[in-house]
């Protein structure tokens, strides 16, 4: 019972439920104290220890019967409640019936269904191992079941009938019979239905997971696929959870701050001045971000991920500003970054298209940057980061390099995050050697690893 | 102690709380294999009661932690009674002259005072907030700590070691482990993700809004003054006004407050009269006042839609 678990977790983890060791320890020692004669218990004790998250419940629901179901409901014996000679009848029409359906046809009266074997065998015909999701197994489940010959077993049913009335069996009996056939092949069904399903878990479970998602985390940006960005795009909530508990606990542990004088002699003033408690003036770790994105094709994922963190940990900034700019600039409307949040980014990069049509070769730094300095000045202060968010390719425009030294200057932090490597700066038309010096920090993003690196050493205020 | 499955729900039932098979369940291993409850699920299904139950059940005191944005160590766990200490001081002045007075350099007095300074950091002068509380408890407690996504992440990170260990050390007087090891129940309407640490040493209990017949049994075993059929006639309405696409649904306390509004009303069916007048101790938005009238006010002859509904023009 105990590997049926393991499998089990392993199952559910495959299907994306995270489940740890302890965890998995934990449903052990449940199983154990609780039994497993009760299978509600049984059923809960593993639920309890095992999904923590009721969104995963469904998953639970549709594996649990395929890992622990009886395998189907049983099939029915036609021959038990038949007169010896209605059998002796029965078994001849039967041997009659010519054709590959004999063996069908012997499972659905005699009550014996398929061994365990023989089901995988025919599952792997139907090519059970190619399907990866449980859609494609009712896919395969319909093909196994035409394999088996369900498409042509009315035809061979009446035939059946037919022989059995020239052998002048009573119509009750061909009745009871045929009744029972029909209960058997629903029961039949249904036992494919959960062998297939089964299969294809526990070969999800078995494949080498080709594409997990912490290689993906350090695969670059613009090698992405489609399906792994959608997949990064859900690890991003799980990565806001830790990078907010992080900075939670660097604001806890930030609180040992200064003594704070004057916070100390007011909060000790009931003790009559004798000093008991002693004040710290807190730090104000939040930062407030200014956002300045580069929104040419090719940091487009780099942008959105970004876009993502920042809306997703807003608890964590005082305020964000979000600008994007190609060859012009514009500030984001809070509906993009809303969209991007609901993880739709096809549509805000619509609304930023239109907003900003592309050209080819259009990208200017220095000009959007000096209508930044003209039209946006004011959002920037002491208090407020500035995070440029771009390749510095600026087409052999001016880079306006005085610019960025008074945002520099003027602001708490001017940060660069580039999202390509290091060797290509400099390169054809980059201007990112000259922008880097002029920066407090530049970190480079190519991937989403890195990215979050960049957002933890942000909110950790460097 | 409960001796299986069924005593816990037997035992709760005699609380007045009507436990699922789940519920029984999980309360069964979480004493069995000794680990905290994590109960989440919409506000108002009972699972602060759920605790009460727990501690009634079991003849254990409830120990109630209520989180709250900027709960801290001070506030939950103990305090330093420096108002006591400084009476203390104060008072205790002439005796701390004798004992002073014979020393003939400040530092020979400053040595003394300090071999003796163990006095004003001792148990007397250390306010117990809940967490110490059930940890130093004589008697075997239940711990609730109410709305734990409410509590700022830094407090679920010092949670964790309580939890784990069931310890905690005061710098002034080392570490205290628990006496017992308390029942722990943790509730979270889900205002935010919980971290997963957390998660992962808790059982996990997701408590829904009750199924109609479950209703039924509460609204009949709290409520007992109201009729049967009027029983079944309110939950009912409770149970379509769930599927209505409202702001908020209505709970199961909203269910009974009106329940016993029925019951003090006399009334003796539902009517749209009686609805009219009363349908606001369930609903608590004039939005949803609106739209349930409009939806019931029919008499109910076509099923709430919500957002496709005809009836939603």
């Amino acid at each position: 019972m105990d590997s049926r678990i393991v499998e089990f977790v392993r199952g559910l983890r495959a299907a994306g439920v995270r489940i740890s060791l302890a965890e998995s320890i934990d449903a052990l020692k449940a199983v154990e104290t609780l039994g497993v004669a009760d299978k509600g218990h049984f059923r809960e004790s593993l639920r309890t220890t095992l999904v923590k998250e009721s969104n995963d419940f469904p998953v639970f629901n549709e594996l649990f019967p395929l890992y622990f179901g009886s395998g189907g409901p049983p099939l029915q014996n036609a021959l038990e409640d038949m007169m010896p000679d209605e059998q002796e009848m029965l078994e001849a029409a039967l041997s009659a019936l010519s054709g590959r359906l004999q063996k069908l046809m012997d499972w659905l009266t005699s009550g014996e269904g398929p061994t365990k074997e023989e089901l995988e065998e025919l599952a792997r015909r139907a090519g059970a191992q190619w399907a990866d999701n449980p859609e494609a197994g009712k896919w395969v489940t319909r093909r196994m079941l035409r394999q088996m010959g369900f498409e042509h077993l009315e035809e061979q049913l009446q035939q059946l009938v037919q022989k059995l009335q020239e052998m002048g069996m009573s119509q009750d009996a061909i009745e009871k019979l045929l009744g029972v056939v029909e209960a058997n092949r629903e029961a039949l069904a249904e036992q494919v239905a959960q062998q297939i399903g089964l299969q294809i878990a526990q070969d999800r479970a078995n494949r080498p997971d080709d594409i997990y998602t912490s290689d993906l985390m350090h695969k670059p940006f613009d090698a992405l696929t489609e399906e792994e960005a959608e997949r990064l795009r859900r690890e991003v909530q799980r990565l806001v959870t830790q990078l907010r508990s992080r900075a939670a606990l660097r604001r806890k542990r930030g609180k040992q701050g200064k003594f704070d004088a004057k916070g100390t002699i007011r909060a000790n003033q009931r003790y009559g001045g004798v000093p008991f408690e002693m004040k710290l003036k807190k730090k104000k770790l939040k930062p407030s971000l200014v956002l300045i994105c580069d929104v040419s094709r090719s940091t487009e994922n780099v942008v959105e991920f970004m876009l993502h963190l920042a809306q997703q940990l807003h608890d964590q900034v005082s305020k964000v500003r979000a600008f994007a700019f190609y060859d012009q600039l514009l500030e984001l409307p809070p509906e993009v970054l809303q969209l991007i949040g609901d993880r739709q980014p096809d549509a805000a990069f619509d609304i930023i298209r239109r907003l900003l049509p592309y050209r080819p070769y259009g990208t200017d730094l220095g000009f959007c940057l000096d209508a930044f300095c003209q039209q946006h000045l004011s959002t920037v202060s002491s208090r407020s980061t500035v995070i440029i968010l771009g390749d510095g390719r600026n087409n052999f425009n001016a880079p306006r390099l005085d610019l960025i030294k008074m945002l520099q200057r003027r602001a708490r932090r001017l940060i660069w995050l580039n999202p390509e490597h290091e060797r290509q700066w400099g390169t054809g038309d980059s201007d990112m050697i000259d922008y880097a010096p002029l920066c407090d920090a530049v970190y480079p993003v190519r991937n989403l690893a890195q990215l979050s690196a960049a957002v933890d050493r942000l909110l950790a205020g460097g | 102690m409960f001796r299986d499955i069924d005593d816990v729900r037997q035992r709760l039932s005699q609380q007045q709380y009507i436990a699922s098979e789940e519920i029984g369940t999980v309360v069964y291993l979480a004493q069995s294999l000794c680990k905290p409850i994590l109960a989440e699920g919409p506000a108002g299904v009972g699972k602060t009661e759920l605790a009460k139950a727990w501690a009634g059940a079991l003849e254990h005191r409830l120990v109630r932690l209520q989180c709250y944005e900027g709960l801290d160590e001070s506030k939950a766990l103990y305090e330093w009674e420096y108002a006591k200490q400084m009476l203390y001081t104060q008072l205790l002045r002439d005796t701390l002259h004798d004992f002073l007075g014979d020393a003939t350099s400040l530092a020979e007095a400053a040595n003394r005072l300090s071999q003796e300074e163990d006095v004003f950091f001792s148990e007397n002068f250390l306010l117990p907030r809940p967490l110490l509380t059930a940890l130093t408890s004589e008697q075997p407690v239940v711990l609730l700590i109410d709305e734990i996504d409410r509590a700022d992440v830094e407090f679920e990170a010092f949670l964790l070691e309580v939890l784990s260990d069931f310890q905690v050390s005061i710098p002034e007087l080392g570490t205290i482990s628990a006496r017992h090891q308390p029942m722990v129940l943790l509730t979270s309407n889900n205002t935010r993700e919980l971290s997963e640490a957390l998660k992962r040493r808790c059982l996990y209990l997701f408590v829904d809004y009750p199924t109609r017949d479950a209703e039924l049994d509460i609204v009949r075993l709290k409520v007992p003054a109201l009729g049967e059929e009027l029983a079944r006639q309110a939950v009912a309405v409770v149970q379509q006004l769930r599927n209505m696409d409202l702001r908020k649904v209505p709970s199961i306390s909203e269910t009974l407050d009106w329940a016993r509004a029925l019951v003090a009303l006399n009334a003796t069916e539902i009517d749209e009269e009686t609805l009219r007048n009363t349908l606001t101790v369930l609903l608590k938005y004039e939005a949803d006042v609106a739209k349930a009238r409009r939806l019931l006010g029919n008499g109910g002859s076509h099923r709430p839609g919500g957002r496709y509904g005809q009836s939603d023009r």
